[in-house]
């Protein structure tokens, strides 16, 4: 799966190295017409595909994949056996989870740094602002992003954690863990459910655009951060109800 | 099987604990303190003398004047045609930064995307970033320093559109017709403010209410608020939501345009300064008021119904030929009319303009006055 996540911005960047006409400014994904003035640009659009679709459908089927996957292998009885105990079986797995966020992320923008390093100029960034920062900062602004689309996507791991410890197929809890995240997206565009959206998880998703501002705009990571450590709280709390309830037969 | 119940009940309790904090904090938002009464005249003269020159805050708009949802942030969009009718739809987030009375920086926060207007002493400069236009005014100097006397009492910044422009708009416009009151205090972004209500006496107006939120430390205007007659939601709202009152860093007044992005380059001409080569995007007060009359245009009667009536070929070329217009526009008897829960524009089909804060019918008599003794 990792190695699908890096292709991403591979493929962005060879698209954009072939193709003969320049791209039009303001169409396609943010900072698609930058890439060829600026490679660095590769690695913020990549994470700008990604975080919509592809992000969220590994980490749900990974998510999806922590106790369920156990239970249908036949092993969750076994990893039980040990004198671990339950709680430490599902911190352990979430913490998996939260490995595997990071990992993703990191993949995305680490391989996009690279095609785009190889494939074109690199020189100064230009912000949202206008302002332009060396290539130092903007590698620190682009971990920043990382970071933030690691944050957002830890409360989704949560939620496929608690959708995993309710049933015993996995393909079940990762399609049910996929969904929610595209529902919760289609719901956070409509206008009519405005007083929805901040509950969402996914409604800051695309915030980290804030972090490509002069100054910085912290007020979206911090919130998005609150956001999501409140599905944490509330998804982990209800996933240990839940599992240690559980009747383990397999 | 209890306990089984039992170890649901941490989840059950985070979930509450969380409800709670959200409960108490919209509470506490909304809780004011208690500040020492004070009369109109007094919070009117706190306005007046208010000493602020260096800010730094974040601003909220919200407009719900029940047009369709226009976003005409996309590419493309010139400074001067930042078209009002966008910022007369939906919300905006803003960020300004101002330092003393010739540098000042306002930042509109879009989604993955930002427009930038940069003032600093003979230089203005906006940015688009969705796409990577810049556009360069070089003001003569003689503009520059001709009204600094005049600016020593006017607010920091006339071109942008703060709260405190806003407001001086307003209280520039009182007269007779407007009964000021103070309506107890409320809280601006985590300041204690008098809140500063403007009536219409008339009943002839779609105004409702004007409430001004003055700083109860600085007499600064933090918000500004009107409503609309029969409508429950402020049919505009603009206030900082964050609001630091030190110096901004001296550096977010430097622009240099990035590379690769195209520049324009203007030179203002020698008119006076007033807005009008910045994109001050302010809602209803770019609605033309009472006593400021522009270019070629009359104003019928005074005060909150007045109207303003501009003659046949003064609208700005591609206006009415806009979609984003055409969609809200109306066909009446006569032309097409925009209406709106706040204003109301009545554009004829012989290119007059009328436009005022009252119902589309009063526009329409008052072209029907002006008509007779033409003919």
């Amino acid at each position: 799966m990792l190695i699908a996540l890096a292709a991403v911005p591979i493929l962005i960047a060879v698209a954009v190295k072939l193709s003969s006409r320049p791209a039009t400014p303001g169409r396609g994904p943010l900072f698609l017409d930058r890439i060829t003035q600026n490679g660095l640009f590769v690695a913020v659009t990549a994470l700008v595909v990604c975080v919509p679709l592809f992000l969220p459908l590994t980490i749900g089927v990974v998510a999806g994949d922590t106790i369920a996957g156990e239970a249908n292998l036949g092993t969750l009885r076994y990893l039980l056996l040990a004198p671990a105990g339950r709680i430490r079986l599902l911190l352990v797995k979430y913490a998996g989870t939260i490995a595997f966020c990071c990992a993703a992320t990191a993949t995305v923008a680490a391989s996009g740094a690279l095609a785009g390093v190889v494939l074109f100029p690199v020189g100064p960034v230009t912000l949202l602002s206008g302002d332009t920062v060396s290539v130092g900062e903007s590698a620190l602004r682009t971990m920043l992003i990382a970071a933030y689309i690691t944050v957002s996507l830890m409360g989704l791991g949560a939620i496929g954690l608690l959708i995993s410890t309710f049933t015993d197929a996995p393909v079940g809890a990762m399609a049910a863990t996929i969904v929610l995240s595209v529902t919760s997206q289609v719901l956070d565009n409509l206008p009519q459910l405005d007083w929805l959206h901040p509950w969402l998880f996914s409604h800051h998703w695309l915030g980290f655009a804030d972090l490509l501002r002069q100054p910085i705009a912290w007020t979206s990571f911090g919130e998005n951060a609150l956001l999501q450590s409140a599905y944490i709280a509330v998804c982990g709390a209800a996933a240990y109800a839940k599992f240690l309830n559980k009747d383990v037969l397999s | 099987m209890t306990r089984a119940r039992q170890r649901w009940l941490p989840a059950l309790l985070i979930s509450l604990v969380f409800g709670m904090a959200v409960l108490f904090g919209a509470v506490q938002a909304g809780a004011t303190g208690s500040l020492p009464p004070k009369t109109a005249d007094e919070v009117l003269a706190m306005i007046a003398h208010t000493q602020v020159r260096e800010l730094s805050g974040t601003l909220e708009q919200t407009a719900e004047l029940g047009l369709p949802g226009i976003t005409a942030a996309g590419p493309g969009v010139a400074p001067g045609a930042v078209s009002a009718v966008e910022f007369l739809t939906g919300s905006h987030t803003a960020r300004v930064y101002v330092d003393g009375p010739s540098k000042a920086r306002l930042q509109i926060l879009d989604r993955m995307a930002e427009r930038d207007l940069v003032l600093n002493g003979g230089d203005a400069w906006f940015y688009n970033s969705s796409d990577n236009s810049a556009t360069h005014w070089s003001i003569p100097p003689s503009l520059m320093t001709a009204p600094t006397e005049s600016r020593e009492a006017a607010p920091p910044r006339p071109g942008l559109p703060t709260p405190e422009a806003l407001a001086s708009r307003f209280l520039a416009a009182i007269d007779a017709s407007t009964e000021v009151s103070v309506g107890g205090s409320s809280s601006v972004a985590g300041r204690s403010a008098y809140r500063l209500l403007l009536n219409p006496r008339s009943a002839a107006t779609l105004v409702d209410s004007v409430a001004i939120d003055v700083d109860s430390q600085t007499g600064l205007p933090l918000g500004v608020e009107v409503r609309a007659n029969g409508q429950s939601e402020p049919a505009y709202a603009l206030a900082y939501t964050r609001l630091d009152l030190a110096a901004p860093d001296a550096s977010l007044f430097d622009f240099v345009p990035p590379q690769g992005a195209t520049v324009n380059e203007k030179v203002v001409p020698a008119s006076p300064v007033p807005s009008r080569p910045l994109p001050a995007p302010s809602g209803p007060a770019d609605q033309p008021h009472p006593g400021q009359p522009h270019d070629g245009a009359t104003v019928i009667g005074s005060g909150w119904d007045a109207v303003i009536s501009l003659p046949a070929g003064t609208a700005p070329a591609g206006l009415l030929t806009s979609p984003q217009l055409a969609q809200a526009l109306q066909p009446v008897s006569g032309g097409h009319a925009l209406t709106t829960s706040l204003i109301s524009v009545l554009l004829l089909d012989d290119g007059r303009i009328y436009a005022g804060l009252v119902p589309v019918e009063r526009l329409e008599s008052a072209a029907l006055q002006s008509n007779v003794p033409a003919e």
